[in-house]
């Protein structure tokens, strides 16, 4: 009983340590994801157009290799 | 006969007083407002912003997909790598909770019929207080 509450009470420690990290980086995620959608919304043209370069460069690396 | 007005040359308007550098501009002005035209005409027939709108991630994989092919990969290694993964990610999430629940279904089965062959036996599941 007192090695489990041991535990329970190690976990919970590091679970308030941990909590938040966790939380700046889901906002940090949450940021960065609107960020590059807002880009991508903004400049559709040239997102698109570079993905094509990209993948087609992909391609022809994969081919060669 | 109806010219292209991008393919007139300044002998078909020799009185206009245009100098051959004004000529060239106004040409490159023209196929430019032609090809922005064009360009937005296709936009606005395939929906590209719309539908960038509402997939962001999905419309710049697509895009990657289709340079991909354009540039030669399709038939490769690392195409058939991929499919690969991908083949064996989705039968894992296809298949697992199926035999899953198979063997939850079989499992409730053995551990009925066990019972039912116990209490026939007379032999199994005593109660600990009494042995």
């Amino acid at each position: 009983m007192e090695m489990a509450e041991q535990i329970e009470s190690t976990v919970r420690e590091v679970g308030a340590r941990v909590r938040p990290q966790l939380d700046d980086a889901k906002r940090r995620l949450t940021s960065l994801n609107s960020s590059v959608t807002g880009y991508i919304k903004e400049n559709p043209g040239r997102c698109l157009i570079g993905a094509i370069a990209i993948g087609f460069l992909v391609g022809k690396i994969a081919r060669r290799a | 006969m109806r010219r292209m007005v991008v393919m007139e040359t300044p002998e078909q308007h020799p009185s206009n007083g245009h100098s051959t550098e004004h000529w060239v501009n106004d040409s490159a002005h023209k196929a430019w407002d032609r090809t922005r035209g064009a360009v937005s005409e296709l936009k606005r027939a395939a929906a590209i912003e719309e539908r960038v709108n509402r997939h962001p991630y999905g419309s710049v994989a697509a895009a990657l997909g289709i340079g991909y092919v354009l540039g030669g990969g399709i038939f490769t290694p690392l195409t058939s790598r991929i499919v690969a993964l991908g083949l064996r990610i989705g039968v894992r999430l296809a298949v697992l909770p199926m035999l899953k629940d198979e063997i939850s279904v079989l499992a409730d089965a053995l551990g009925g019929e066990g019972e039912g062959k116990g209490r026939r036996g007379g032999r199994a599941a005593k109660p600990s207080g009494e042995r």
